[in-house]
């Protein structure tokens, strides 16, 4: 039950043998422990092969352990793409391979193998380039063939609840190995307030499972040591089992963890991510039980698995030697050490593994890995004589194994440094990127700074620790000094690339791309490291070139016979590793906003509208009766009385001895002389001359003007006014009172009596309050803001009144109009209203070049004013022709449909204008609409053509408005 | 258990735009500066102050708050018995526990204290005249607080955990006084925090657009589960303070 | 996310505020001949350096002038408004009809 490649305690130090978890893969039961991984887990129970390559549909198994590669994607119930060596088992968890047709053991893809002649690099380029192929023909079967795992969103798809926090720190350290641990420690001992962010389980890093001295015991001995040291700090917070997966400008740091996507932001940060394994390149690298020493490593060390029962170590460092003595310990058996190196060093590590009677031969790479029935496990090396760079010599031995690990060296893991705009250039020292300069508030520390001996790692890291809390403000005690001896020379071989004749020797795992591949792509003209990845797709897969990068540029530098020195690795972009939508929504906040009577209007059964972030009633009945429910709002409106909600009307509160001058230089029209107690139209132009915003002045005192705006164009205006005033520096306020008051439009010829009943403190006769009249005054005993307007064009009046008790006034109005049978009518209805009056609506009637001359409003221009905002623009225009006229008309046959917004205008062939509001007028019983003609049809009387649905032409004839009351009786009773 | 007494919200000119939700989660209401207040929740099982102390979430939007701004704002709050002091985005608090948050150099926004009698700004909002004629004294402009700010308040010792859920300033209460400030974005919407400690209990004052009430509340709500949080009524936050 | 330092609200996200365009204080629209108004209105420097910008801290609407290197993107510092505009501007009297404003 523990599986038959489980080995006893201490191996294994992060499961639970206690707590048995039992879950299933590919509908098989499978055993594991709490602590499992998904691929540790199966391994343990002989469970090889984990997953199926992208392209070619070949057996895949671990590689890296660290959840670096995409060798071991599995889908998880709904979920695809997880990552098998990081996900944590659970009860019950249903586990399946992906990329297979018909079995997975058996699977029909994996013949795509034989036919890869025909699916060169640059596949797609060359085959639907021009249409060679069709596309269409294609394109299923090949999304068939690649696809990443099953999202099924029609079957029982939920969403799952993520969501994002934000953090704070002084310094962040990205990387909980023995540098990020050091660097913690270090800043926390300054003072810094310390966030340790790390992937693993649990803090330590390569102290878990790496050899750093020959009876193992300096790794466990440090980690203890670092690990007590950190839980004593109050100011270091450790956040494991998180990714940080990109470094962004001010040092803002996104952490994943779980369905939680951290916002962490630093004052400074450390990098202390390590390394990661490179590969070598031989045929059939790829297949089960080839994977790196350090993967070995982490199974044994820390899920107590036994990767194999016999491995080959192909290696070029000392860190081959620590791996093999850890296999032996483990009681796997060691075919051979093939060392990479002709001679190999004398120390404690080669030492031991040779007494240990091992069989090392020096000068000598893996040909090629036997694959074994169905490739599904190796079962044997082919070990061949180095003979130069990437050439081997003849003869060599075929070696027994199930399982072969890499230690060929290493690259520095980068990419947050890369992501922060760091520059690494290529050493020849070392063979790897060293890092050249780093930005402000970056630090980096530990192997990915070069550092790889221990103790130059802990240094390392107590150095960036200090130094970064120091540029957080937080400083003790002496700098740390840097580390002297880095150990970074002799780890990493400088061309573990063997090419095979028969191929399938592969250079990036993701892609299946194979040495050959690269060479083709290179051949083609793509001899650019950064146009070869586009072409051949290397690197982009989701490893993002972790195990690839440097393979691909030492194979550019090659061919172009470029020098490695001045080459770069592709760019590493973030992040770091893939990222789920689910990550980047979290919680959804889409705000919206509510009037005082939003759920009057639902109990009335108002069908809601949006307009901007606001909900209005659009009209109220069933949806099936929509046209019946507006025709008879609006009949309301004109023969007896209507309500309708206008609280989302923009407000604002202009007070000061500056006020009227103010809005003399904000709007058109001029303010200086208006009455107390009188309202008066504002229509707002930008410096251009374009309309950008109307609404009504409303003077309530000397030096205040209430000023209404529309509701989507409300918060542009107040920032725009209050933007001119920071230059005017006008004695005067301006408040957005918009959400403050509630409103209403009560209109028709009887909302006067309606309204009468329930107002105090105001005559609403029509002498003592004219049509533009305004007064404060108490409505059903709450204080209100009364205005006689007419946008729908009857007597009617808006009440503004506290939000608070805009319900209150709602149910006041609605109960004292219940004798006539008040309507509360709307915004479909006014629209209909509004239009049979002529009036526009800024933004409908309007776009972003309408100036003042052809939305025929001049009018609206005081033209002696000293300036006003667009003033200046709107002389110029004035003085040039008009290029479209915007004028109301009607149809000349009305048996024709109504036209739509948006249908053209044309003259000849030539489009000169646009419909843009039509409605067929319940009160005129007939079309009536606003459009742009061409300025030489813009006097009443003549005709133009609207091409309407279906490419029909309709003729409109060009009628002055107002439509409905021209002569504004109705209004004005 | 309910009380049969209880007061129904709509009965009131002044209601809260949450008024359903809270009356949905049974709240007991009290009428308080012409308002509805929820004053408490019998039926939840837990005592409510516990659930304050932890993570709590009440609406004061009722009880009064109002403002001045513009010119001579600070001269003439002072002038009225105010005190104010130089920095913005600090509230201070007024002889009889209420706030007077200075948003700007000539922007202050009052929130009364929880007792909820609304004296001070009753009276300031009275004494607030236009002058019989130009040139007029500077002394700021009423604004109406009242009604376009919904006025909640979020209680706990997890209040500035679950604020990092939906707001990107630092709250944490180390790196953020007893009277600060922050004019900031909270769930996408511009909003004011005010931290207004209980007693021993950390808590903050919220504020925003009255007319997003209900989605802001909704957003808290759902941030505060992660903490056991609960909706509490204006009687548990009285107790805190005493 | 850049920060930005309000001098009103301090540092904050930089989703917080809204770039108002170049800092070009408008000429006397009077004295300028239609060309040179058009010039002024439509003609953009896109000066690659430091340049000096308009933001609005959205929450407060509170406007405020940020230098900027425009390679960098670099905010070197940020400052209220009063700073660069400091007196009333007044606007003359139109020529043309001075007395012309009707009730």
């Amino acid at each position: 039950m523990a599986g038959m490649n489980r080995l006893p305690a201490p191996f294994g130090a992060w499961i639970d043998r206690s707590k048995p978890i039992s879950f299933t893969f590919e509908g098989k039961p499978i055993e594991g422990f709490a602590g499992d991984t998904i691929a540790s887990a199966l391994l343990a129970n002989g469970q090889t092969m984990i997953s199926r390559s992208f392209k070619y549909h070949r057996p895949r198994s671990v590689l890296t352990m660290a959840g670096q590669d995409s060798n071991t994607l599995v889908q998880v119930g709904e979920e695809p793409n997880c990552l098998a060596d990081k996900r944590r088992i659970e009860p019950g968890l249903k586990v399946e391979a992906q990329n297979y047709v018909g079995s997975f053991e058996d699977d029909k893809g994996r013949f795509t193998e034989l036919v890869e002649r025909f699916l060169p690099v640059g596949f797609y380029y060359k085959s639907f380039h021009e249409q060679k192929t069709s596309w269409k023909k294609w394109e299923p079967i090949i999304r068939a063939m690649a696809g990443l795992g099953k999202a099924d969103l029609k079957a029982d798809f939920h969403h799952s609840y993520y969501d994002k926090q934000y953090l704070f720190a002084d310094v962040a350290v990205i990387g909980g190995g023995p540098a990020g641990m050091a660097a913690a420690l270090s800043a926390a001992e300054s003072g810094a307030e310390v966030i340790l962010v790390d992937e693993g389980a649990e803090l330590g890093g390569s102290l878990w499972y790496a050899r750093f001295n020959v009876d193992g015991t300096h790794g466990s001995l440090t980690r203890g040591e670092l690990e007590t040291a950190i839980a004593a700090k109050r100011n270091i917070r450790v956040l494991s089992d998180a990714v940080c997966t990109g470094l962004f400008a001010d040092n803002w740091l996104p952490v994943i963890t779980g369905n939680r996507l951290y916002k962490l932001r630093a004052r400074s940060v450390v990098v202390a991510t390590g390394s990661i394994e490179q590969p070598s390149v031989f045929r059939n690298n790829d297949l089960p039980g080839v994977m790196f020493a350090s993967a070995a490593q982490r199974l044994v060390r820390l899920y107590g698995v036994k990767p194999g029962d016999r491995a080959v170590i192909l290696t070029a460092n000392d860190d081959g030697y620590g791996a093999a003595l850890e296999i032996l310990d483990a009681g796997i058996s060691i075919g051979a050490m093939v060392d990479l190196r002709a001679t190999v060093p004398t120390n404690e590590m080669t030492q031991a593994v040779r007494r240990a009677g091992i069989d090392v031969i020096a000068g000598h790479a893996i040909k090629e890995a036997i694959a074994g029935h169905g490739k599904s496990r190796i079962t044997g090396a082919i070990a061949a004589p180095v003979a130069g760079d990437g050439k081997l010599g003849d003869g060599g031995r075929v070696l027994d194994c199930d399982l072969i690990l890499m230690a060929v060296g290493y690259s520095p893991a980068a990419h947050l440094l890369h992501h922060a705009g760091a520059k690494f250039a290529y050493d020849t020292g070392s063979h790897m990127y060293r890092l050249e300069t780093l930005p402000a508030h970056v630090f980096a520390a530990g192997s990915v700074n070069q550092a790889y001996v221990l103790d130059a790692t802990l240094a390392d890291g107590r150095r960036a620790g200090w130094l970064a809390a120091r540029d957080a403000g937080h400083s003790a005690g002496a700098e740390p000094p840097a580390p002297v001896e880095l150990g970074c020379d002799g780890l990493t071989h400088p061309w573990p690339i063997f090419p095979h004749e028969k191929g399938m020797d592969f250079v990036d795992f993701d892609e299946d791309l194979k040495y050959k591949d690269l060479i083709n792509g290179i051949a083609d003209g793509y001899d650019n490291v950064e146009l070869l990845k586009r072409y051949s797709t290397l690197g982009m897969g989701p490893s993002q070139g972790k195990h690839s990068a440097v393979a691909a540029v030492r194979i550019v530098a090659r061919e172009t016979g470029e020098n490695l020195n001045r080459m770069s690795v592709t760019t590493q972009r973030p992040p770091y590793t893939p990222e789920k939508f689910g990550h980047m929504a979290g919680r959804v906040f889409e705000p919206e906003r509510r009037t005082a009577m939003h759920h009057r209007h639902l109990e009335l059964g108002a069908q809601m509208m949006p307009a901007g972030l606001w909900w209005r009633p659009a009209y109220y009945g069933q949806k099936s009766e929509r046209d019946k429910a507006i025709r008879e709002e609006a009949n309301a409106v004109r023969t007896c009385v209507g309500l309708i909600d206008v609280s989302t009307l923009g407000g604002l509160d202009v007070r000061g001895p500056d006020a009227a001058e103010f809005l003399n230089r904000m709007y058109t029209f001029a303010y200086a002389k208006q009455q107390v107690g009188r309202c008066r139209y504002v229509l707002m132009t930008d410096n251009a001359g374009v309309i950008t915003d109307d609404g009504v002045a409303v003077r309530f005192h000397d030096e205040h003007f209430y000023v209404t705006a529309t509701t989507s164009g409300v918060d542009a205006v107040y920032r725009q006014m209050l933007w001119w005033n920071a230059q005017w520096r006008l004695d005067v306020d301006v408040a957005n009172v918009t959400a403050a008051y509630a409103g209403v439009n009560i209109a028709g010829p009887k909302s006067r009596e309606v309204l009468k009943r329930v107002c105090e403190g105001v005559d609403l006769s029509a002498q003592a309050f004219p049509y533009m009249g305004a007064a404060m005054a108490e409505v059903a005993g709450i204080p209100a803001r009364i205005m006689r307007v007419g946008f729908v064009g009857e007597l009617g009046y808006e009440v503004h009144v506290p939000a608070s008790q805009g319900e209150a006034l709602w149910d006041a109005l609605m109960a004292a109009g219940g004798l006539e049978g008040i309507r509360p009518f709307g915004v479909e209805a006014q629209r209909v209203l509004r239009l049979e009056k002529g009036h526009i609506i800024v933004s409908q009637d309007t776009d972003g070049l309408t100036n003042v001359w052809e939305a025929d409003m001049a009018w609206a221009v005081a033209k002696t004013k000293p300036f006003f905002v667009g003033g200046r623009s709107a002389e110029i225009q004035a003085k040039k022709p008009l290029t479209r006229k915007l004028v109301g008309f009607t149809l000349a046959n009305d048996s024709d449909p109504c036209p739509e917004e948006c249908h053209l205008v044309l003259k000849g062939e030539e489009i000169v204008g646009r419909v843009t509001s039509a409605v067929r007028s319940p009160s005129l019983n007939k079309v009536v609409g606003l459009a742009y003609v061409h300025p030489s049809d813009g006097e009443p009387g003549k005709q133009f053509d609207i091409k309407v649905d279906g490419g029909r032409r309709i003729k409109g004839v060009v009628t002055k408005y107002p439509f409905y009351d021209p002569d504004n009786k109705r209004q004005e009773m | 258990m309910a009380s049969l007494t209880n007061l129904d919200p709509a009965t009131l000119k002044r209601r809260s735009f949450i008024y359903r939700k809270l009356a949905a989660a049974g709240a007991e209401f009290a009428e308080v500066n012409g308002g509805a207040v929820a004053m408490r929740y019998p039926a939840r099982a837990e005592n409510e102050m516990a659930v304050a102390r932890r993570m709590g979430l009440a609406d004061l939007s009722v009880l009064s708050h109002g403002g001045f701004k513009g010119r001579g704002t600070v001269e003439w709050l002072t002038r009225q018995g105010l005190t104010i002091g130089a920095d913005s985005n600090k509230a201070y608090v007024q002889a009889d526990g209420e706030l007077a948050a200075r948003l700007a150099p000539t922007e202050i926004f009052l929130l009364d204290a929880l007792q909820g009698t609304g004296r001070l700004i009753n009276q300031l909002n009275a004494a607030w005249q236009w002058a019989p004629s130009a040139p007029r004294p500077q002394q700021g402009y009423p604004t109406p607080r009242q009604d376009s700010h919904a006025w909640f308040m979020v209680t706990g010792e997890k209040s500035a955990e679950m604020f990092a859920k939906i707001c990107g300033v630092d709250l944490r209460p180390q790196h953020c006084p007893v009277g600060t400030i922050a004019q900031t974005s909270v769930a996408k919407m511009s909003s004011s925090i005010i931290r207004a400690d209980l007693g021993s209990t950390l808590a903050y004052h919220l504020l925003a657009d009255i007319a997003s009430a209900e989605y802001l509340w909704t957003c808290v709500e759902d941030a505060i589960a992660e903490y056991d949080g609960g909706i509490v009524g204006l009687a548990a936050l009285r107790s805190l303070q005493a | 996310m850049k920060i930005m330092n309000c001098p009103l609200n301090g540092p904050r996200n930089i989703s917080e505020f809204a770039w108002g365009g170049e800092v070009k204080p408008m000429p006397d629209p009077a004295s300028l001949d239609d060309r040179a108004w058009g010039d002024w209105l439509f003609l953009e420097n896109n000066e690659a350096g430091v340049v000096r910008e308009w933001w609005c801290h959205v929450p407060t609407s509170f406007w405020f002038i940020a230098e900027r290197n425009t390679v960098t993107d670099e905010i070197l510092k940020t400052y209220p408004a009063s700073e660069l505009f400091k007196e009333r501007v007044n606007f003359a009297p139109s020529a043309k009809s001075p007395q012309a404003e009707k009730k």
